[in-house]
C-alpha cells in the first residue's frame, strides 16, 4: 500500500480547514482534532516523532468515513486526506497501536473472515458456473439480505446466469483498521474463488466491495480477472434489454435517492440509478439537496457506524434532515442503507424497491 | 506526551489535580461527551491560523494549550461553564472554527478551551421579517446553504466562510466579500444572545432599532470573547437576488480605480463585491486579460432587484469609463468568483519556508493612496521582505478597506522578521491616520498596538468595561490589547 505523501500531508496541515463544512465528521462531532486538517496536523506530529502514538492519537485518525466530502472543496487536486490517514494509520499498527473498538470486529474478521461473525451469503445461495458472479459482501449480508434475495430474484426473473460464492470479506474493514496483512489474506481466499468460478462479470451492490475490488486488489497481488460492475449499473441494462419490466408501484408516494459517497465521488455513477427509477411508472423522484457528485456521507464510511456508533448516528440524522419531508429513501450500499435505517429514516434498497416494481 | 517548553506562549497551566478536580464538575454540566482533558484535544485547540501558529508547528512547537476542552450543548451549559470557571479563577477561552488570523483563540493561560460548535441549531428562520436566529457555533457555508435553499441569503461571505462560524464572525467584527453592498457583520445585527462572565444569560430584543439606551448585546460585536460568550445571534437576511452583473475594468493607475470607486459609491449604487488590485496583484490574478497587464484591475459585482441591479451596472459602468477604465468584461470577476477559495498557495509557502500575511486595514477615501503606497514601501523595507501587494476589499461612501499581502524568507529568527514587518505597517498606518484593523480584529498579536489605535484614555475606558463585566479576568485574557501579553511583547 502507498505510504504516506508527507508533502500533500503537510501542506494539509497548513490549511486553515478549508473544506470543513463538508466533512461530515467534522460537523457532527465538533471536535477541532477531527476537523480534516485537524488529523493532519497530528498525523504530522505523529510521523514526525513529536508525539508518540495513543490509542487517543489513532481514534482522531480513523475518525474519518473516506467519503471524499472534504476533496469537492479542496483546492490540491492531488490530496486525497482520507488514503493519507489510512497510511498514518497503519503505523499505529506497527508502533502496536490498535483501535480498541475496531478489536471485537477484527477479532471476528480473523476469525470467520467478516466482521459481523459467520460468513451468511444470501439466503438464494447458488453455486454453480453461471456467467454473473454475484457478490452479497458481508456488511449485506449481516445486516440485511433481504437486499441480496431481492437482487438474485431479479437476476432469476430476467433469467441471469449466475452463480454466488463462499465470499469473504473483501478486505475494506481489515484495510480500515489497519490490517495489511488480513485485507490481503481476504483478497487471496477471494480471488481464489472468484478466479475458480469462471464467471465473466462480477456484480455487486455493495460500492465499498466494488472499491476495494477495482483499487485495491491490484496492489494486494489479487487482481481479479473479471470487471466489477455495480448492481444499478446492471439491472438497468436489464431493464433496456427488456428482461425486467417494472410495473406500476401501487399507492407509491415520492422517492428520493441518497447518492452513496463511494459510488458518486469515486465511480461517478449517479445517473444509472436515476435513469432505472425512471423507468418505473409513475414514480416521482425528489432530489434531495446534495446530491450526485455533492452528496453527503450516511454516516457508514469506513466502518464507522462499528467503531464509532454514536457519532455514525448523529451523521446519519444531518443526512436524513436533507431529504425532502415525506419522501421515501432509495439508497443502492449496504452501509447507507443500514445506517441511515438506524438515524430513523425509512429506507430501501434499489434492488428491494425493482423487485416491488417487477415480480 | 506535551512538553509544556515547547509551548511558546503558555503563561500557565492548572495542576493536574486541579484540572482533574475541574473536568469532574465540567462532567457534572456537559455530559462526559462534553468535556475533554486528553492532550490529542487540548493540542487541537492550541492555535487558530495566526501565522505564527503555522510557523510554530512547522518547528514542533506550539502557542499555548487548555488544561480542558469543554463543548457546550446549549446557552444554559455555557452559563454554568462561566459561573463555575468564575469560582475556580480558571480562565475560559471562547473557540470557534478557530479561523481567526490573529491568535484570538489561543489559550494563553491554559485553563478550559469553551468550543461552541455543538451550539449549531438555526433557531428561527422569519422570512417576512427578515432576519434569522442562529446557535453561534453554527459553521459560516452551513449557515448560508440553510439560507439559500430557502430562498434567502445572509449576504456575508468572508473568504473564510467554510471554516469560520457565525459567532467568530461577530467576537472579530468580520466582513464579506459582498460587505459593500450587504455590510459588515455589525450592520447585519438585530440582536444578541449573549452570557457574561459571571453566566448571566441576556439577550437584545428583536427590533428593527430602538433609542432604549446603549445596546448591551452590540457592545459584544468584536469583543473577541474577552467580555463573555455571544450564544446566539439574530441577523438580517436578504432575498436571494433576483439578478447579478459581473463589470471589470482596467485602470492606468490605482488612483484612477479609487476615484471611480468612490463616485460609484458616492452616487447610491452599492455594489456587492468592489475590489480594485493593485498592479503586481493584477498580473498575478488576471495574467490570462491582455488588457490588464500594466495596470489595476476593478472587478464589481451587483446584484439584488433586477431594475435596481440594472440601474447600478449603468452608473457603474459610467463612472468607470469616465476615469479611464477600459472594459475588460466580466470573465475577471468569473475567474474571481471561481478562485476566491482557493488559498493553497499561502499552504505551500508556509512548507517552503516562508513567511505570509495578510493585513487589513481601513482610510478614508483621502487617504487611501497614500496609505496603501506608504505601507507597501515600509514593509518592502524590512529586510527578508519579498513581496508586499494589496487590494482595496471593500468600499463604504466615507472610504475604503485595504488589504496587503506579504511573504518573506527572513535571514534570521522568523518571529523577529514577523514583528519587524507587522511593526513597520502598523506604525505607518497609524502616522497616517488609517485603523489597524478593518475586519480581522484584534486577538493576541494585534494588541500591541491597541493603545496607539484608540489613545491611552480609549483603551482604559475599555479596560473598565472589561473590569465592570470580567472582574475575575477569566475571559479570553491577554487579548484585544487589554493586559499584556507575557511571552509576546514588541
Ligand atoms: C483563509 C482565511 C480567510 C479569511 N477571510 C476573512 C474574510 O474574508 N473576512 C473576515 O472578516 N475574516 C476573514 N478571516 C478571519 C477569520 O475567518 C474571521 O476572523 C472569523 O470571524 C473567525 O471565526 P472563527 O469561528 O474561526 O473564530 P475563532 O478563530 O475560533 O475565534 C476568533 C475569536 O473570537 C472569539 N470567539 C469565537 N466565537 C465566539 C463566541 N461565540 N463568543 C465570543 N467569542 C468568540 C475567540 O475567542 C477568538 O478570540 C479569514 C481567515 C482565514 C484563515
Ligand atoms: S483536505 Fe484540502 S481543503 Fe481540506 S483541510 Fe486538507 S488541504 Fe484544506
Ligand atoms: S474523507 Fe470525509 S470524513 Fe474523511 S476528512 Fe474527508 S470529508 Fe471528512
Amino acid at each position: 500500500m502507498a505510504e504516506v505523501n508527507r508533502k500533500r500531508l503537510l501542506e494539509c496541515a497548513l490549511c486553515p480547514n478549508m473544506c470543513r463544512c463538508e466533512c461530515p465528521v467534522a460537523q457532527a462531532a465538533g471536535r477541532e482534532a477531527v476537523a480534516p486538517s485537524g488529523k493532519a496536523r497530528l498525523a504530522h506530529l505523529l510521523l514526525e516523532g513529536r508525539l508518540p502514538w495513543s490509542e487517543a492519537a489513532l481514534e482522531a485518525l480513523s475518525a474519518c468515513l473516506g467519503c471524499r466530502g472534504c476533496t469537492l472543496l479542496c483546492p490540491f487536486p492531488e490530496l486525497a486526506l482520507d488514503d493519507e490517514l489510512l497510511a498514518a494509520r497503519r503505523n499505529a499498527a506497527a508502533a502496536g497501536i490498535c483501535l480498541p473498538a475496531a478489536a471485537p470486529f477484527d477479532h471476528n474478521l480473523k476469525k470467520y473472515g467478516s466482521p459481523y461473525g459467520s460468513r451468511g451469503g444470501p439466503a438464494a445461495a447458488k453455486y454453480g458456473d453461471g456467467e454473473v458472479l454475484y457478490f452479497t459482501g458481508c456488511t449485506a449480508a449481516a445486516n440485511h439480505p433481504a437486499a441480496a434475495g431481492a437482487a438474485l430474484a431479479l437476476f432469476e426473473q430476467a433469467g441471469v446466469s449466475y452463480q454466488t460464492i463462499d465470499e469473504y470479506c473483501c478486505g475494506y474493514p481489515a484495510e480500515t483498521w489497519g490490517g495489511e496483512t488480513l485485507a490481503r489474506q481476504l483478497a487471496a481466499e477471494n480471488r481464489a474463488r472468484i478466479a475458480k468460478s469462471g464467471a465473466r462479470r462480477l456484480v455487486t451492490g455493495c460500492p465499498e466491495c466494488r472499491y476495494t475490488f477495482t483499487r485495491r486488489y491490484t496492489e494486494w497481488g489479487a487482481a481479479l480477472p473479471l470487471p466489477v460492475v455495480d448492481s444499478a449499473g446492471f439491472f438497468l441494462e436489464l431493464v433496456r434489454e427488456g428482461r425486467l419490466k417494472p410495473r406500476a408501484l401501487e399507492g407509491a408516494g415520492p422517492v428520493t435517492y441518497h447518492d452513496p459517497c463511494l459510488a458518486a465521488r469515486l465511480e461517478e455513477k449517479w445517473e444509472e440509478p436515476r435513469i432505472l427509477l425512471g423507468f418505473i411508472p409513475g414514480l416521482s423522484l425528489a432530489e434531495a439537496a446534495c446530491a450526485k457528485r455533492s452528496t453527503r456521507c450516511c454516516g457508514g464510511g469506513r466502518m464507522l457506524q462499528l467503531t464509532f456508533p454514536a457519532l455514525s448516528e448523529a451523521i446519519a440524522k444531518r443526512r436524513l434532515a436533507e431529504f425532502p419531508a415525506g419522501a421515501a429513501v432509495v439508497t443502492a450500499c449496504p452501509f447507507c442503507r443500514e445506517n441511515l435505517a438506524a438515524g430513523g429514516g425509512a429506507v430501501l434498497d434499489l434492488a428491494e424497491l425493482l423487485a416491488r416494481a417487477c415480480l | 506526551m506535551l512538553d509544556f517548553s515547547e509551548m511558546m506562549l503558555q503563561e500557565r497551566q492548572l495542576l493536574s489535580s486541579e484540572s482533574s478536580e475541574l473536568a469532574g464538575k465540567l462532567r457534572v454540566i456537559a455530559g462526559e461527551q462534553g468535556v475533554s482533558a486528553s492532550p490529542v484535544d487540548r493540542l487541537a485547540t492550541c492555535r487558530d491560523y495566526w501565522p505564527m501558529g503555522s510557523l510554530w508547528f512547522l518547528e514542533g512547537k506550539a502557542p499555548a494549550l487548555p488544561d480542558l476542552v469543554v463543548w457546550p450543548a446549549d446557552t444554559a451549559q455555557v452559563a454554568a461553564v462561566l459561573a463555575l470557571a468564575g469560582e475556580h479563577g480558571v480562565p475560559v477561552t471562547p473557540y470557534g472554527e478557530g479561523s481567526g488570523a490573529l491568535g484570538g483563540a489561543i489559550p494563553l493561560r491554559g485553563g478550559i478551551v469553551l468550543d461552541l460548535k455543538r451550539m449549531n441549531q438555526v433557531r428561527e428562520l422569519d422570512g417576512e421579517n427578515l432576519m434569522v436566529t442562529v446557535e453561534c457555533g453554527l459553521n459560516g457555508a452551513l449557515y448560508e446553504e440553510h439560507l439559500n435553499r430557502r430562498g434567502f441569503t445572509g449576504g456575508h461571505i468572508p473568504q473564510s466562510i467554510r471554516c469560520s462560524t457565525v459567532g467568530g464572525w461577530l467576537a472579530c467584527r468580520a466582513a464579506g466579500q459582498f460587505s459593500s453592498r450587504y455590510g459588515k457583520i455589525e450592520d447585519m445585527v438585530v440582536a444578541l444572545e449573549a452570557v457574561l462572565p459571571d453566566g448571566t444569560v441576556f439577550s437584545g430584543r428583536r427590533v428593527p432599532r430602538t433609542a432604549t439606551g446603549p445596546r448591551l448585546d452590540h457592545l459584544f460585536i468584536g469583543s473577541e470573547g474577552a467580555l463573555g460568550v455571544i450564544t446566539a445571534a439574530t441577523l438580517r437576511i436578504w432575498p436571494c437576488p433576483e439578478e447579478r452583473s459581473l463589470l471589470s475594468f482596467a485602470f492606468a493607475g490605482l488612483e484612477e480605480g479609487l476615484e471611480a470607486a468612490r463616485l460609484i459609491i458616492r452616487a447610491g449604487a452599492r455594489p456587492a463585491v468592489v475590489r480594485l488590485y493593485d498592479y503586481a496583484e493584477t498580473g498575478h490574478h488576471f495574467p490570462e486579460v491582455k488588457e490588464a497587464g500594466g495596470r489595476c484591475m476593478l472587478i464589481l459585482l451587483i446584484e439584488g432587484d433586477r431594475r435596481l441591479a440594472a440601474a447600478e451596472t449603468q452608473m457603474a459602468r459610467e463612472a468607470a469609463l469616465a476615469h479611464g477604465g477600459v472594459d475588460t468584461g466580466c470573465g475577471p470577476v468569473e475567474h474571481w468568483l471561481e478562485r476566491r477559495f482557493n488559498i493553497s498557495l499561502a499552504s505551500k509557502l508556509f512548507r517552503q519556508g516562508a513567511v505570509v500575511d495578510t493585513i487589513e486595514v481601513s482610510s478614508t477615501w483621502t487617504g487611501a493612496a497614500p496609505l496603501y503606497r506608504a505601507m507597501q514601501e515600509a514593509m518592502l523595507a524590512v529586510e527578508g521582505t519579498a513581496l508586499a501587494s494589496g487590494h482595496y476589499s471593500h468600499v463604504y461612501p466615507e472610504g475604503a478597506a485595504l488589504y496587503m499581502t506579504l511573504c518573506g524568507f527572513p535571514p534570521g529568527e522568523k518571529a523577529d522578521y514577523y514583528k519587524r514587518i507587522w511593526s513597520a505597517a502598523m506604525e505607518t498606518c497609524l502616522s497616517l491616520g488609517g485603523a489597524i484593523s478593518h475586519h480581522h480584529g484584534i486577538g493576541l498579536h494585534r494588541g500591541l498596538w491597541m493603545e496607539q489605535e484608540h489613545g491611552g484614555a480609549g483603551l482604559e475606558a475599555l479596560r473598565r468595561v472589561k473590569q465592570a463585566l470580567d472582574p475575575g479576568a477569566i475571559m479570553n485574557p491577554g487579548k484585544l490589547g487589554l493586559e499584556e501579553a507575557l511571552e509576546w511583547r514588541k
